[in-house]
């Protein structure tokens, strides 16, 4: 310690005389301040900006994407929207997986858990203050996402056909089903989220929050082939039906049964033929056909285990090393 | 301050302590079979600096968190400036800074965006308070540099920091002096005497029982989870009216002081000193015996007891029970 340590009323800057409770706003800015201070964020940003931006330089290089926008604009705006939001789902998902792991795996990690509970904040406080933050994060890289989307599309547009006219085929069904396509990928990030917040509080580890997070739907997905395979050996559907409970194939199939699927018409050699065309979606889904009520039913249900058991972990147990 | 303290359970009597700003009563703590809090009561008055002393494992971190809010208590409470911290921790604990054993800071910010981050929950802490605090502590030059560049004496100097933020009216501090180096100790000890100067609480913990010694005015030994005893420093070391008196040909003196009635609990104390209890308890009783026995001492005084030797002997420690 090098310095003279004074106590000079001068120096010591002036708080309130009687300190308030913290506040609720208060704790959310902590969080984000923690949130913008961390590399890792700005290091993922950056790369979740890359893997958006990767397709476009494909469609350069594609010599049919140019036909598709002269001559089929509603059909590969369509594509085009799910395959976006798509990506921003996949991507966005492990982005707010991980860093939900490290916002709050990093209290524990650091002992700075009980810092902040010593000085009055509230445990369901403290949780919900961090759980917003992310859910703001979330947003904010939805929101990004399509943004940044949007832009690289308009310059491929004119860059392969030279004007806009392409988005004439910009119609209310087509944003309607935009907007639903972009409420899926929020109630996917919302639910990864709690997953990633459930797994850190039930550790009090980051190493252990950020390791199920990241596992979870990997596990989740691969388990639907021992379903197969138990299908397959026993001949019952029952295994088959279990598939349709399971949080990521619900996810996986959810884009695809809540957004309203396109019409199209085909002229070919049968003559001229109408067929649906699904919403984007990538992944094993269930092996049972589900619809979007079952599916937003299941993950709701999840959301709600999740968040019950971040919740009660958090406010009842001791605060230890 | 005149708040009344009201104490859970009721079987103690809480009168309207108005200097009493933190409370521990009946404070219990179990772990399946074990106890490592049993039954624990102190009070700590305005402006003294407390020590809370004990053996590793006695149940002092346990106190201090249950004190703090981080630990549900099995029974009993602790009341802190009139408020029951289990029920009402969110109004009185952004009144006290504490330092709970390592410090725990965010490795991956500043020092000064640490505080930010800790005085943003707080709410009402000015920007010029974060200077302030670095300034205290002797950061200011490396407020701007990531705390994992920190050694581990600037890192306590940051939880220091940290726990006066919100200009705290308690501050309890678990081996603040931990990972400073001397001259640290020194300005980390003048620093605590200056904020109790300014009218500040401070309960320490702490395993240095020379800066105990030093800084504390009254302390309280805890083993095995039970108050072992609380006292006044000076009253802890205070010989049980024993004198120490240096004197030549001393092991000579010693055999004529323990054939008296008054002495027969006399004893060496290093070369040339004798420990004695006195006729009467009266110090010039005794001087007045050496002399007229041939044995004129060059020195007499009250016997004042090492800490080290009362902590040894209280927690039992020195025979190995704990």
């Amino acid at each position: 310690m090098s310095a003279t340590i004074s106590t000079s009323t001068a120096a010591s800057g002036r708080v309130a005389a009687s300190a308030p409770a913290p506040s609720y706003l208060g704790i959310l800015r902590g969080e984000l301040l923690k949130i913008a201070r961390m590399r890792l964020v700005w290091l993922m940003t950056l790369l979740f900006a890359g893997v958006n931006f990767a397709p476009y330089l494909f469609y350069l290089a594609t010599p049919g994407v140019k036909n598709g926008l002269q001559n089929q604009p509603a059909t590969l705006l369509f594509a085009e929207m799910g395959r976006a939001l798509l990506v921003v789902r996949v991507f966005g998902g492990i982005y707010i997986l991980m860093l939900t792991a490290l916002l709050v795996g990093i209290e524990y990690q650091n002992g700075t858990i009980r810092v902040l509970l010593a000085r009055g904040v509230g445990r369901l406080h403290l949780l919900s203050a961090k759980l917003l933050a992310l859910a703001v994060v979330a947003l904010g890289l939805i929101i990004g996402g399509v943004l940044l989307n949007a832009l690289l599309f308009v310059g491929t547009v004119l860059a392969l056909v030279h004007n806009l006219s392409v988005m004439s085929a910009l119609t209310g069904a087509l944003w309607n089903q935009a907007w639903l396509y972009a409420l899926t990928v929020a109630i996917s990030m919302g639910t990864s989220i709690l997953l990633a917040a459930a797994a850190t509080v039930l550790g009090r580890s980051l190493a252990f929050g950020l390791g199920i997070a990241i596992a979870w739907f990997p596990v989740d997905n691969l388990s639907t082939i021992l379903l197969l395979l138990a299908n397959r050996f026993t001949n019952n559907d029952f295994w088959l039906k279990i598939s349709a409970y399971l949080l990521g194939p619900n996810l996986n199939a959810m884009a695809g049964v809540v957004v309203p699927a396109r019409a199209l018409t085909i002229h070919g050699e049968k003559g001229v033929q109408t067929v649906t065309q699904p919403a984007a979606t990538l992944g094993i889904q269930p092996f049972v056909p589900v619809d979007g009520t079952h599916t937003l039913v299941v993950t709701l249900i999840y959301a709600l285990i999740f968040a019950v058991v971040a919740a009660v972990i958090m406010w009842r147990r001791d605060v230890l090393e | 301050m005149a708040q009344t303290l009201v104490a859970s359970g009721g079987a103690r009597a809480v009168a309207p302590h108005g200097d009493v700003v933190m409370r521990i009563d009946r404070l219990s703590k179990r772990y399946g079979q074990r106890l490592a809090v049993d039954g624990l009561s102190l009070d700590v008055r305005r402006g003294e600096i407390f020590g809370f002393l004990g053996p590793n494992g006695a149940g002092k971190t346990t106190t201090i968190r249950m004190s703090l809010g981080l630990i549900a208590p099995t029974a009993g409470g602790v009341h802190i400036l009139g408020h029951d911290v289990a029920t009402d921790g969110a109004h009185v604990l952004p009144r006290v800074g504490a330092l709970v054993e390592q410090p725990a800071l965010y490795g991956y910010m500043s020092g000064r965006d640490n505080l930010r981050a800790v005085a943003s929950v707080l709410g009402g802490v000015p920007e010029s308070r974060l200077d302030a605090v670095l300034e205290l502590v002797g950061l200011r030059g490396r407020g701007a540099d990531r705390v994992r560049t920190y050694s581990l004496g600037m890192k306590q100097r940051l939880g220091v920091a940290m726990a006066l933020l919100q200009d705290p009216d308690l501050l309890v501090l678990d081996e603040p002096a931990n990972g400073l180096d001397p001259a640290g100790i020194v300005e980390m000890r003048d620093l605590l005497r200056q904020l109790v100067a300014q009218g500040k609480t401070i309960f320490l913990s702490s395993h240095v029982l020379t800066e105990v010694r030093q800084l504390c005015t009254r302390v309280a030994i805890i083993n095995l989870g039970k108050l072992v005893t609380e006292s006044t420093v000076d009253d802890l070391l205070r010989g049980h009216g024993e004198f120490a008196v240096t004197v030549e040909q001393a092991a000579q003196a010693l055999a004529l002081v323990r054939a008296q009635p008054w002495g027969s609990t006399a004893r060496l104390d290093g070369p040339g000193a004798i420990v004695t209890r006195a006729p009467d308890g009266r110090g010039r009783d005794l001087n007045l015996f050496l002399v007229q026995a041939g044995y004129a001492p060059d020195a007499i005084a009250p016997h004042a007891q090492d800490l080290e030797h009362v902590f040894l002997a209280l927690t039992g420690a020195a025979n190995g029970t704990n």
